[in-house]
């Protein structure tokens, strides 16, 4: 029993207590940048998250074989390589999600969030529990991703799952005049913001 | 000693392995991004050219054309692949022109415009526009196209260099010759003339001696400065160099550029004496090549 509640916190961490987005506000680059469409959110959702946890179990398996004054330099080779597998394979099975994504995959690299992860749960914990740390602040990350990005994609286009047209549900009629607005850059902010003051006001009401 | 010899070992061992993984996937992903590229633009092409059989290639100005072939190795068209600076970053698209000069159709490739603004290059809307125009027809912006307002700057790149393809297409492959002002006829002087630019007029000098174009000045204008250095002295000394109006206006400020190249077009074809707009391709006098 005791076991298994150490992996259930593990799990739940990352997803509501240190939620990286809502709660901690790391890796905000790719968070503002591809919310634009609920499809590219998720997409940048996952790519971070199989980074994070192929990340997370190769540096908790190596921990006890990397000098201490080495120790980012090898964290951040890692979880290169990791990023750059993913951006091969994206752009060779998923080129819709590549082409959007552009930029922001090969900046997964520099997301605060993974090397975070890195250095402060999986150098010092066993592989599974980073395994399962991996997977639960991953579900984090893609969740706030999802919540923005539809946030962002109903107000700004008043469409779901653009912008492939032969996927694309348009929710209002054709009189519709989306807010623009919410599909640029400051909308990000706009839109985070609005999020964040939601989001903690549900957390300080249930004390999570 | 050891740690500096166990740090350094630590580093090497990682990096190569992480470069033979990468090795690995990048040899699996290849073949696969290059087949679906050279797919999509197959695709294109019988889209556009449904009995194509062969091309060849030639690139002019680092972009790729391609003369497509039926089976009985007559020509159907060109197919121009093209780059050229949007708003935000480089717009690569395919550009689809028969025999006669005309547009069957657009294919964007791959851009950064802004999402929501920009993408309007994507739409059909804008892009039908283009289809059945060609080399013989005004592909400026308000005559037989339109650029799409609130998002001039891209579709008004997309707009000149559809224009510059078409005439390097028609020009290059198909024998076209567009009857540009012919200098010779234009008697010594300088002319001026003036066009709408950013924040007002944008006025040109022009002088012409013995059928040459001698100097271009531009004496007023309130383009914005930062933008405008990027195109002056460059586009008038173009013009100067090349002794033709119809100069590649890429720059770091398209727009100014252009504006420079449509007063100096207005200043030239009110000097020409008699503006003569007879039938074309009577082989006449089309001697303005050669000089």
């Amino acid at each position: 029993m005791k076991e298994s509640n150490v992996y259930v916190q593990d799990l739940s961490r990352g997803i509501i207590k240190e939620n990286p987005v809502f709660r901690l506000l790391l890796g905000m680059c790719p968070v503002l940048g591809v919310t634009a469409f609920l499809i590219n959110g998720l997409g940048m959702g996952l790519a971070a998250t199989a980074v994070l946890i192929a990340s997370n179990v190769v540096v908790a398996s190596l921990k006890n074989f990397i000098p201490a004054q080495v120790r980012i330099p090898v964290f951040i080779v890692i979880i290169a390589t990791f990023v750059t597998i993913i951006e091969m394979i994206l752009q060779a099975f998923q080129p819709a999600l590549y082409d959007a994504l552009g930029v922001f995959v090969p900046l997964i690299v520099v997301n605060c969030m993974i090397l975070g992860r890195a250095e402060a749960f999986a150098s010092k914990k066993p592989i599974l529990r980073s395994l399962v740390d991996g997977i639960g602040v991953g579900i984090g990350f893609t969740l706030a991703l999802g919540i923005l990005s539809l946030v962002r994609e109903v107000l700004g286009q008043g469409t779901i799952l653009g912008p492939e047209p032969e996927n694309t549900i348009h929710l209002f009629g054709e009189a519709f005049e989306p807010m623009g607005l919410f599909a640029q850059p400051p909308g990000a902010f706009i839109a985070l913001g609005l999020l964040l003051a939601i989001t903690n006001i549900i957390f300080k009401k249930y004390n999570l | 000693m050891r740690d500096i010899l166990k740090m350094s070992l630590t580093l090497t061992i990682i990096a190569a392995l992480s470069a033979f993984l990468l090795t690995g996937v990048h040899n699996i992903t290849e073949p696969v991004i290059l087949a679906r590229q050279e797919r999509e633009y197959y695709e294109a092409i019988e889209r556009f050219f449904p009995e194509v059989e062969d091309f060849q290639t030639k690139e002019i100005d680092s972009n790729q054309y391609d003369l497509i072939y039926d089976q009985d190795g007559e020509e159907l068209g060109v197919m121009g692949t093209i780059e050229t600076q949007g708003y935000d970053g480089a717009i690569r698209y395919n550009l689809a022109v028969d025999t006669e000069g005309v547009i069957q159709g657009i294919v964007i490739v791959s851009h950064t415009e802004t999402p929501g603004i920009g993408d309007v290059i994507e739409t059909d809307q804008f892009q039908e526009q283009f289809v059945g125009k060609g080399y013989d027809d005004s592909l400026e912006d308000g005559e037989d196209v339109d650029t799409v307002s609130g998002a001039t700057l891209s579709t008004g790149a997309m707009l000149s260099s559809i224009r510059r393809t078409v005439n390097t297409i028609a020009e290059q492959f198909l024998g076209e010759e567009r009857e540009y002002i012919d200098l010779t006829e234009i008697p010594d002087g300088v002319y001026e003339a003036s066009v709408d630019g950013t924040h007002g007029i944008l006025t040109v000098e022009v002088e012409v001696e013995n059928g040459e174009i001698i100097r271009v000045d531009v004496p007023e204008h309130n383009e914005t400065e930062a933008y405008f250095v990027d195109s002056y002295p460059e586009i008038p000394e173009r013009i100067v160099e090349e002794q033709r109006v119809e100069v590649d206006t890429q720059t770091g400020a398209t727009l100014s550029a252009e504006r420079i190249v449509d007063a100096v077009k207005k200043a030239l074809g009110d000097a020409v004496p008699e503006i003569e707009d007879d039938a074309e391709g009577n082989g006449g006098d089309n001697n303005n090549e050669g000089e």
